[in-house]
């Protein structure tokens, strides 16, 4: 084998169970999660066809989208909305039906799947990993192959079979170069690139993020990368695995150990793409200028740095593009011209699997430290884990005091499944990673940034450059 | 799955770039089973808030709620339909609605995927092919096209006719109609050596939960 190969023909190839050159190919599925939204559907056809799940071993359930982020302890008797408590009580009652282990809203290790993935140790480099999610990818940071699947019909098929038929993606490797100026964060950076080469950018490929600027970045730092390679348009999105990569995951719960931690590492010390392995595109990044970002439209390539102002569609020449912004402009109820930083929010929203880990608290935390806020604003940790972490470090008592509220682990407020929604009309300052039409809530008008972007945002009560407010 | 071969139906003109998941099946509407006899509540929440107001009333100007687009079986769709979030209910309202065909110029990529599951056909061609069959359906309204998957190709209300490229497997499946869960079966015995074998390999992975 002297063909130099990517990571992605690397973890591809491993898994391939039926070859089809060109076409659609079996892959075996190492890991399969699933979570309430949507999966009712997969497991009503499975019951209806008689069929079981193949490899409940392989197979983990977590409730995230439809938990509500208060009154957790009044469990799904707590839920006042019947259509939600159905959701979560729905996959409660199908896992145990099919015999899929289950964190459930009263498991210490529950939180968003794409977070608790990574921090249990489930998440390792080389596995194939599937979840109906789209942003699936996100798990890709840690050198796994995580392909987001459909919630019932591909999603009953992995179940059904412990496999999944794909064609493989063409490779793209985004090269991200150079160092981070102060309070520029990786969300600033996948804005950027995303505001760069637009939301179908790279559909079709699986990106390999690659770079000095990555090789920098934290464990943490490299999920928040990946998790919006779908807001790029790439369904795969892939980081090689390094020493950060070594040390995120050596004594995590279900990380191999002893003998099998030292065979995994020299297996998974041979995934990085060789030195001379070919991609179909290329594209490079430069980092170092970057600004912190934020968006102004209804699709998350519409994003400029902080410093700019709403652009004027009447100078944008592409006719779609401009009839896109218009359209976009007129939702969010924005002037042309008008500057970003002088855009007032009516509420904050830190939580998602784009943000919601510990390092994101802490950055957001250090912005709200001994400030108030001026608008309603809550956080909402990634999991439960990273909530006792934050508690720990105190950083719950920091956000208590400057107003925000401090609440349990859900998806919430990103999109909305639990009730945590923006009203129609209200403009909020969101770490999350979607800005499309009522994505918060019907009419609701998202911005999305940084944690420490949102926390300065929290304190001013308008988008705001956290630059200027750093001590 | 029912089975795809030749179609000709209304196509209907949906000339909105970027129309993501999210605005085909908000939010909201993914929390009711799909089981026989509920098929309509997916029916009803497609595009939902582009064809009706807050209020629920239908609006009249919406190119769906024309009278001429009625019955309509062929959408042809504005660059990347369906990007955006996974939910596959999106799929389901597009086979509720009627739709059996979409034709355009870009999708998103894990909408495509359950489209084809489910039995719909995405025609992809190139954008100014769509600019132009947009054109021709916006002239005269409520015009018929063909779609014939195994010749893969689109015939426009002009009768000039386009081919387009499928995945072969995906195409054999959708003419079928075949069962995704047993064709993958059928390999059942290549699976379980594959698995036997892969255990050997990297022992560690042996998943624990």
């Amino acid at each position: 084998m002297d063909e130099a190969r990517t990571m992605l023909d690397k973890i591809w190839s491993e898994h391939v169970i039926v070859p089809r050159a060109g076409g659609e190919e079996l892959l075996f599925v190492d890991l399969n999660l699933v979570h309430e939204g949507g999966t009712f559907l997969a497991f009503d056809q499975l019951r209806t066809e008689g069929r079981k799940v193949r490899r409940p071993q392989q197979t983990l359930a977590v409730t995230d989208h439809y938990l509500p982020s208060v009154n957790r302890a009044a469990g799904p008797a707590g839920i006042a909305n019947p259509a939600i408590r159905n959701v979560v009580e729905w996959l409660a009652e199908n896992t145990r039906e099919f015999g899929i282990a289950h964190i459930g809203m009263d498991h210490p290790d529950q939180g968003i799947t794409h977070v608790i993935g990574p921090e249990l140790g489930l998440t390792q480099p080389g596995l194939l990993i599937t979840c109906c999610d789209s942003h699936t990818a996100t798990q890709g940071a840690m050198g796994a192959l995580a392909i987001p699947i459909g919630q019932s019909n591909q999603e009953r098929h992995v179940l059904a079979t412990q496999t999944l038929w794909q064609r493989k993606p063409k490779t793209m490797r985004i090269s991200i170069e150079g160092a981070l100026q102060p309070h520029v964060t990786a969300k600033d950076v996948i804005l950027a690139l995303i505001a760069r080469i637009g939301i179908g950018g790279a559909v079709g490929h699986a990106v390999e993020y690659a770079g000095s600027t990555i090789r920098a970045m934290s464990m943490e730092a490299r999920l928040t990368i990946c998790n919006m390679s779908i807001e790029a348009g790439a369904r795969i999105g892939m980081i090689a695995p390094d020493d950060t990569t070594y040390e995120y995951l050596q004594g995590r719960a279900y990380a191999p150990k002893g003998p099998d931690w030292d065979t995994a590492l020299r297996y998974w010390q041979t995934l990085p793409s060789d030195p001379r392995a070919e991609f179909d595109r290329e594209l490079t990044l430069d980092a170092g200028a970057l600004a912190p970002m934020v968006s102004w439209g209804t699709s998350p390539e519409d994003s400029s740095p902080i410093s700019e102002r709403v652009p004027d569609p009447s100078e944008i020449h592409d006719l779609e593009r401009r009839r896109r912004v218009e359209r976009a402009l007129e939702y969010m109820q924005l002037e042309p011209g008008t500057p970003l930083s002088s855009i007032a929010v009516n509420r904050v929203f830190i939580g998602s699997c784009t943000n919601a880990r510990i390092e994101d608290l802490r950055a957001a935390a250090q912005v709200v430290r001994g400030r108030r806020t001026t608008v309603p604003a809550i956080v909402v940790p990634g999991s439960t884990g990273v909530k006792r972490q934050a508690e720990a470090e105190g950083l719950d008592r920091i956000f208590l005091a400057a107003g925000f509220e401090w609440r349990d682990s859900s998806c919430s407020m990103c999109g909305g499944s639990n009730g945590d929604t923006v009203a129609r009309g209200e403009r909020s300052a969101s770490t999350t990673n979607r800005n499309f039409e009522g994505r918060q809530g019907p009419g609701a008008l998202t911005h999305i940034m940084s944690p420490a972007m949102a926390a300065a945002a929290a304190v001013t009560g308008r988008l705001t450059d956290v630059r200027s407010l750093a001590g | 799955m029912e089975a795809f071969t030749t179609l000709t139906a209304i196509a209907a003109p949906l000339d909105i770039a970027k129309l993501d998941t999210g605005m085909i099946v908000p939010g909201r509407f993914q929390r009711i089973r799909r089981r026989p006899g509920q098929a309509d509540y997916y029916s009803k929440v497609f595009l939902h808030d582009l064809r009706f107001d807050e209020h629920g009333k239908s609006r009249p100007e919406f190119v769906l709620n024309q009278p001429a687009y009625q019955g309509a079986r062929i959408l042809i769709t504005g660059a990347d339909f369906g990007c955006g979030s996974s939910r596959e209910s999106a799929a389901y309202a597009v086979l509720d609605f009627g739709v059996r065909a979409l034709i355009g110029a870009s999708f998103g990529d894990v909408f495509v995927g359950n489209c084809m599951q489910n039995g719909i056909v995405p025609a992809v061609l190139p954008g100014e092919i769509v600019q132009a069959l947009f054109r021709q359906l916006k002239t005269a309204p409520g015009s018929t096209m063909t779609v014939d998957l195994p010749a893969q190709t689109v015939t426009a209300a002009d009768s000039t006719t386009y081919r387009f490229e499928i995945d072969a497997t995906r195409k054999e499946r959708l003419m079928n109609g075949l069962d995704d869960v047993g064709a993958t079966l059928g390999h059942l015995s290549r699976i379980e050596a594959f698995e036997a074998a892969y255990r050997v390999r990297v022992p560690w992975r042996a998943t624990k939960m």
